[in-house]
């Protein structure tokens, strides 16, 4: 890897070309926030309420982000801070902002992170990852609207069919997801079944401890994952 | 009556706002990704060739371009309207976003669905969102300094963050809704250990899509039969 490279993508100019995007979503998660808690007042819902639920988003987050921060550092090996902390901040998981800087060095014919890994073909995967990402972007954008329309259409409304169909709708993708899990087997299986049953356990604690409710997914989340290092 | 007018005082006042907001926070967000790209450009003439740009473009997109219209439709049902901008906006829908929106309607007791669960999970998934921003901004700055203070057992055991939630989400719905929950799991296992053939990005909807078809089919006959039995 050529430490030139490396040390133009870390570069205070390209520090200050990413920030934008990490502001727009600090932005968007505020105007929302503004927007859902002035609503809640008209629908009669306390502001403990809403302030329960941040904080359990907030809590809720740790986890998954710990694992992120570690693909991260991994990241930032070979395409730099800035660009790693703007493309990890927006759509576009890690292995798939990867991939897409990877294919732009491909489409260069040089290896990805290689001898001949230079300038341009830096340039080229940071174009490639903007351009993946703006897929969902434009879709999302100018679609998401109409996605509500045929909802509503379909459901006419009725609160206990809607309830129906986002519960099947976790479990629909939540199957798939364990299903991946459960075909390797291994610590991830292991994982999978300490994480499912401990959370039984929780749901019946929180039953007794309605305190901890905020803690109960993180609580099936560390089980699963020390039973998985000791058992897997 | 009175439903009539809360709809409609929450659309004027939520809806709207949430639609015009998220399509301007996240159509501006295109051009800013190509910020730092530009800055490369401008500051050192790293400009790939035109034919290379569309080259990784047309690479990239044979491999997610199904991606960018099948998983807005196909996590639609589960976030909502506000939480779909969020989402797709922010990433890490499936290991982040979904997970605090679940348990931030669980923890408030919401039912799903309904407005109250649609305004906690925007305000759980915000709260998400600033812990990532956070993390990923402290982990920019000092990642690998503070990756030296992680033990190598952690970082094991962090490979073992998704599977153990994911475990943890699908009982805390499935309690609700057993059956769902068993239909659930079995076309996820029969899809990717019988067929095995299929695409990723077509197997997820076809999983959210069909357990939404039996649950809603079986909640209309119970319906009926709910009915009938009342008459």
């Amino acid at each position: 890897m050529n430490q030139e490279i490396l040390r133009v993508a870390n570069e205070i100019g390209v520090w200050l070309a990413a920030a934008p995007v990490v502001i727009l979503t600090a932005i968007q998660a505020i105007i929302y926030t503004r927007l859902a808690r002035k609503t809640a007042k008209e629908l009669n819902i306390p502001d403990e309420k809403c302030d329960r639920a941040f904080k359990t988003g907030l809590l809720t987050a740790i986890g998954p982000v710990i694992a992120i921060f570690i693909v991260m550092v991994g990241m930032m090996s070979v395409i730099g801070g800035p660009i790693s902390w703007l493309r990890l901040s927006i759509i576009g998981s890690a292995p798939t902002e990867l991939t897409a800087a990877k294919t732009g060095a491909d489409a260069l014919g040089v290896s990805f992170g290689g001898p001949d890994y230079d300038l341009n073909a830096l340039a080229t995967g940071w174009w490639t990852m903007a351009v993946n990402g703006a897929g969902w972007l434009v879709f999302a954008g100018l679609f998401t609207h109409k996605l509500e329309g045929i909802r509503n259409k379909v459901g006419g409304g009725d609160v206990k069919w809607l309830a129906v169909l986002s519960s099947a709708a976790m479990l629909g993708v939540f199957g798939y997801l364990n299903s991946g899990d459960i075909k390797k087997g291994g610590g991830g299986l292991i994982a999978v079944i300490a994480g499912a049953i401990s959370m039984v356990v929780v749901i019946k604690l929180t039953e007794k401890l309605p305190k901890i409710k905020e803690y109960a997914l993180g609580i099936a989340m560390l089980v699963g994952m020390l039973a998985a290092v000791i058992f897997g | 009556m009175e439903d009539k007018l809360l709809n409609e005082s929450y659309e004027q006042s939520f809806t709207k706002h949430i639609i015009g907001a998220g399509r301007w926070t996240l159509l501006l967000s295109v051009p800013l990704c190509f910020l730092p790209a530009i800055y490369l450009w401008i500051r050192y003439g790293a400009l790939p060739p035109l034919g290379s740009i569309l080259t990784g473009w047309f690479l990239i997109a044979s491999i997610y371009g199904s991606w960018y219209i099948v998983e807005p439709i196909s996590y639609f049902p589960i976030l909502g309207l506000s939480g779909t901008y969020m989402s797709f906006l922010s990433g890490n829908i499936a290991n982040m976003r979904v997970p605090c929106a679940a348990v931030a309607q669980e923890v408030l007791k919401v039912e799903p669905g309904s407005k109250k669960a649609e305004l906690v999970a925007t305000i759980g998934i915000a709260g998400s969102i600033i812990t990532n921003l956070i993390v990923v901004t402290l982990a920019a700055v000092a990642g690998n300094e503070l990756f030296k203070y992680f033990p190598p057992i952690v970082v094991k055991a962090l490979d073992f963050v998704l599977p153990a939630i994911f475990g943890a989400l699908f009982v805390m719905f499935s309690i609700k809704y057993p059956k769902y929950g068993v239909f659930a799991i079995g076309i996820g296992m029969f899809l990717l250990g019988v067929v095995k053939v299929l695409p990723t990005w077509a197997i997820i909807p076809i999983c959210i899509f069909t357990t939404i078809g039996y649950a809603v089919t079986s909640f209309k006959r119970k319906n009926k039969a709910d009915q009938s039995r009342e008459v």
